[in-house]
């Protein structure tokens, strides 16, 4: 039964089944989604952690996978984290008792001047997927915003977007202001302008170019 | 029109249009800011590149706002970057079902319909291409990206009727647009790269196949414009109807010329930002001679940079680019 429920939240993950309401996947229509049966699960007594690793983990994992070879898109990566969420949401409480471990706590936000923000969503959604607490300080972030998160996670590793040419130079203030306040701070980059060179020259710990690339670096990081 | 495509498809010499207009902006001592506003100042920014660098034609500035704003979202005006749509303008279906498709005295429109005006009657010496955002991008900006990206699946009849609405106003713009006497429009679709190809046809091919067929004729062109197309999309991109397409740097270019038909042509694809801003002319002249020998044989074939070059992009690098073009031949 517990191995069934699992099956099913993951497969409601993977194919971004959110919740009964929901019309997509058009397969699995008026079927329960993630948020129901987790709630099932829960009043099941299966453990929270089997939840978030046996099925969300497990599941964001191949979508991950699926977009990195192209199988899926945008879309569908989306919907999956929204499923995720939803599934999240009921575990929330056993995060804050610590009844649920995380693997780490990773702040993430787009650098300050630069306001887009979908590549910063998607590396947030799937690196919560895998198994972080994620605090994502939204667009525009300024240097002592990332420091001032920072000193209430003080093991977190960061994360610092930027989309334009204009605003990755502002990366570099950003990793210097938190490398002076906390010098083991890790602290990774990515946007489409970026690259590992200029990761590299800005004192950055690391670059990803897409959200799964993300998630093995920061296992790496962390490990 | 068809008498520039057609030469091209026929000449031996392989042609150079890189996406740019901030090269005019800065040696004019210009803004963006001051050019995104004022159509005199984009007008000269976009004469000074017709006049300055050999390319095969020249166009006005995209900045994928101008029509957001015409619907009334914010914007963000930088003084030295394109500006940003700053906030969500629609939150929801009724808000989808109350919007009003705004006319054409909204916001900057005049003041781009005055530059490509402008130019297109001072510039004789090449095409003058106008520019604007694709139906899906524009809906997305209306939207929220993140939250257009669900909404399809979600939403479906809400999506429908706003990207309907955007091609209401962005088939009354591009009409405007060909008033003024340029010889086509580039349609840049970013956001519809994201999508699979059959969500690329859904949301955007059909949507920008109904522009397509209202203004493109033998005087004026259509080239779309779609950067984050890996290649799943080039099969809706085709289907659209655009007499031209333009790639971003994430393809292979010698696979997009084995899939598009001989008599469309082909822009693309050398990276804005690595190979044009920060690469040196020897790197980009190395990087053009690669593409050179991909996809040099390809007689429908127009080198370009795969987006918009970036500020500040230095000018030794795009003229390395230009005189490479020619020497590769």
């Amino acid at each position: 039964m517990n191995k069934e429920l699992l099956e099913k939240l993951s497969e409601c993950v993977e194919f971004g089944k959110i919740n009964q309401a929901s019309p997509y996947p058009p397969q699995m229509k008026g079927q329960p989604g993630a948020d129901e049966i987790t709630r099932e699960a829960l009043e099941s007594g299966i453990d929270p952690s089997e939840i978030l690793n046996d099925a969300l983990v497990f599941a964001m994992n191949k979508v991950g996978q699926k977009y990195s070879e192209n199988k899926i898109f945008v879309p569908q990566m989306l919907l999956s984290a929204k499923a995720m969420s939803a599934s999240m949401a009921h575990l929330k409480p056993f995060f804050a008792s610590g009844a649920v471990k995380r693997k780490g706590t990773f702040i993430i936000g787009t650098v300050f001047g630069d306001l887009h923000d979908i590549g910063k969503n998607l590396v947030a959604m799937m690196v919560e997927g895998a198994g972080w607490e994620v605090i994502d300080l939204g667009i525009d972030v300024k240097a002592e915003q990332f420091v001032d998160a920072l000193k209430a996670h003080p093991d977190a590793v960061i994360g610092v977007s930027a989309l334009l040419t204009t605003t990755m130079v502002n990366i570099k203030p950003v990793i210097e202001a938190i490398k002076a306040y906390s010098p083991s701070t890790k602290i990774i980059v990515g946007g489409a302008p970026l690259s590992s060179d200029f990761a590299a020259a800005i004192g950055a710990d690391g670059y990803s170019k897409n959200p799964q690339e993300g998630i093995e670096l920061l296992d790496k990081i962390s490990a | 029109m068809k008498q520039f495509i057609d030469s091209v498809l026929k000449s031996k010499i392989r042609k150079a249009m890189p996406v740019m207009t901030h090269p005019g902006i800065e040696a004019l001592g210009y803004t963006v800011k001051q050019a995104v506003s004022d159509g005199r100042i984009q007008y000269e920014a976009i004469k000074y590149i017709a006049d300055n660098f050999d390319t095969i034609a020249c166009m006005s500035m995209m900045d994928l706002t101008v029509e957001a704003e015409a619907f009334g979202a914010k914007i963000n005006f930088p003084e030295h970057e394109i500006p940003t749509v700053s906030e969500r303008l629609l939150a929801d279906a009724a808000a989808i079902s109350e919007l009003k498709v705004p006319t054409l005295d909204a916001g900057r429109i005049p003041q781009y319909l005055l530059a490509n005006r402008l130019a297109a009657e001072n510039i004789r010496n090449k095409p003058v291409f106008s520019g604007c955002i694709g139906p899906f991008s524009l809906a997305g900006r209306l939207y929220d990206m993140s939250e257009i990206m669900v909404a399809i699946y979600i939403e479906p009849d809400a999506m429908e009727q706003l990207l309907s609405k955007c091609t209401e106003f962005m088939i009354n713009y591009c009409l405007a647009l060909k008033a003024t006497g340029t010889q086509g429009v580039i349609i840049a679709e970013p956001a519809a790269g994201l999508l699979s190809g059959d969500d690329c046809m859904t949301c955007s091919t059909q949507f920008v196949k109904r522009i397509v067929d209202a203004v493109q004729d033998d005087t004026f062109t259509v080239i779309l414009h779609n950067c984050g197309n890996t290649g799943q999309c080039t099969h809706a991109m085709i289907e659209s109807g655009a007499r031209a397409l333009h790639f971003g740097n994430a393809i292979d270019m010698q696979q997009v010329l084995t899939d598009c038909p001989a008599d469309i042509l082909v822009f693309g694809n050398l990276d804005p930002v690595t190979v044009f801003k920060q690469g040196t002319p020897e790197s980009i002249q190395s990087d053009t001679k690669v593409l050179m020998e991909k996809a040099g044989k390809y007689s429908n074939f127009v080198f370009s940079s795969g987006c918009d070059l970036p500020p500040f992009t230095p000018e030794i690098n795009i003229r390395a680019f230009l005189n490479a073009v020619n020497q590769y031949q």
